[in-house]
């Protein structure tokens, strides 16, 4: 476990250096002592992910935990090349619980999508996120798992009804929407 | 042991039908959120009529639910009755196989202190480790979980600073932080052993669900509350190099020469327990 706070304490000291001219920053070098020492499985595990993700991280995927809060994560998936989704930038949140890795974070995507498994509010609908979940999946492997969904939408279980419909009924249409959507990933805030 | 796979069956069909469920006019709409939120509902009613281990009872209260039923199924709670004092009931959650057998196992190594099987279980567990390695799986995905059934095997063992009681056992094994982390174990243990040797399990598994070996254990093994079949007591069984009854409590006669409970038995292809300890799950059948 040491070594899974040293490098906790990296991140916490680069995060320092970025944002040392805030006074904000002192405020949060506490809460990630204080979560450092609060070591649940949950965080411990989820500081073992983010080393992961740090060291071994997956072409186009990014993820780090919120300045103040290791059980909520930021993440960025870079739509893949050569797709309809190539150059998108997406960003989505992770909610964890205590109960995490034995039940899977609340994976939503911030960035407004248009695609047969996200719904409105960006939740989204995949296997390994609800009854096929399991422990043997980290941050890096739900990312992955996400950014291929992306490419390869399942459309008998539809999110959203139109984009499903489009998919298999309109293609050519289905695409346009998608660079739309990619295009707005860019300057949404 | 019982295992309350089988009644689950008649259970779940009684309780999808005392849930409210929405009135589908379109069976369309009936989506993948709507079928995990009734099963989210059958889950929590289950939670509510069983503990994850049960309390010890007498076979008598088992023959009293199948009074009216088929006097088959009496006769035989009668057989089971001269050779077994009494059952355990297990919540029906897709895990009853795996949480019979955490406390079967652990139950047995308390009543019998045996040091050589603690530590002939230790070195299977650590080559399920290595197996787990030589697949691929990041070591911080599993360890954790190693780690807590390893201190429970400890812990049943008299005479070390951490040693547990029969009533703290129980107490462990109906706390959901530890019992699903020991059986989250035992799902890597029988995850590992398939992927290893897939040769030997894939004609079974294409006969039970038409799946590949990786498919199979991503949906089927690996996740919490997916149901155990012959595969993945075969799989423990070999891994762990322990032996496992079944008997199974269904409406067959063979004979005129009397009654007699159908029974499988796993043996462990290599080594393990003498079979005098075999580890008994009683599973009824679900076509009760």
């Amino acid at each position: 476990m040491r070594c899974d706070e040293t490098t906790y304490f990296d991140f916490v000291c680069f995060s320092r250096k970025v944002l040392g001219k805030y006074p904000k920053a002192q405020a949060t070098r506490r809460v990630y002592s204080r979560a450092v020492r609060m070591s649940t499985p949950a965080r411990k595990r989820l500081m073992r992910d983010f080393k992961r993700l740090q060291q071994d991280p997956p072409a186009g995927i990014s993820g780090a935990p919120q300045d103040n809060n290791i059980m909520l994560w930021n993440a960025v998936i870079f739509g893949p090349d050569d797709t309809p989704w190539d150059g998108g930038t997406f960003k989505l949140t992770l909610q964890f619980t205590e109960d995490y890795p034995n039940k899977p974070p609340t994976v939503r995507f911030v960035s407004r999508m248009f695609h047969p498994n996200i719904y409105a509010d960006g939740s989204i609908c995949l296997d390994i996120l609800q009854n096929q979940w399991s422990p043997i999946y980290d941050v890096a492997a739900i990312l992955t798992s996400i950014q291929s969904l992306l490419c390869d939408p399942n459309p008998n279980s539809p999110a959203n009804s139109e984009a499903a419909r489009m998919f298999s009924e309109n293609k050519r249409e289905y695409n346009r929407r998608v660079r739309e959507i990619v295009e707005q990933s860019w300057t949404a805030d | 042991m019982q295992n309350k796979d089988g009644p689950r069956a008649g259970g779940d069909l009684e309780a999808a039908t005392s849930n409210p469920t929405p009135d589908f006019d379109d069976w369309a709409k009936f989506g993948d959120d709507d079928i995990m939120q009734q099963q989210t509902a059958i889950r929590a009613e289950e939670a509510e009529k069983t503990p994850f281990v049960g309390d010890k009872e007498p076979l008598s209260s088992l023959a009293a639910e199948y009074q009216s039923g088929s006097p088959i199924l009496l006769e035989k709670i009668k057989v089971l009755g001269e050779k077994y004092a009494a059952i355990r009931r297990t919540r029906g959650d897709g895990n009853c196989f795996f949480r019979s057998f955490m406390f079967s196992y652990l139950e047995h190594i308390l009543e019998s202190q045996d040091q050589a099987e603690v530590d002939r279980a230790k070195s299977n567990v650590e080559q399920c480790r290595k197996t787990l390695q030589s697949l691929g799986y990041a070591d911080f995905t599993f360890e954790d979980f190693f780690a807590l059934f390893l201190e429970q095997l400890e812990s049943v063992l008299q005479g070390n600073g951490t040693s547990i009681s029969q009533e703290e056992l129980l107490l462990r094994s109906r706390d959901q932080s530890i019992s699903d982390y020991v059986v989250m174990f035992f799902r890597f243990v029988t995850s590992g052993e398939i992927r290893k040797r897939s040769e030997f399990f894939e004609p079974f598994i294409m006969g039970l669900t038409n799946a590949t070996v990786e498919q199979f254990c991503k949906s089927s093994v690996e996740p919490m509350g997916e149901e155990s079949d012959h595969v993945h007591i075969t799989a423990l069984s070999d891994a762990l190099g322990v032996p496992i009854r079944v008997v199974y409590l269904d409406r067959s006669s063979c004979d005129s020469a009397g009654v007699s409970v159908n029974h499988h038995d796993f043996i462990p292809a290599v080594g393990g327990l003498p079979n005098a300890s075999v580890m008994v799950v009683v599973r009824i059948c679900g076509c009760l």
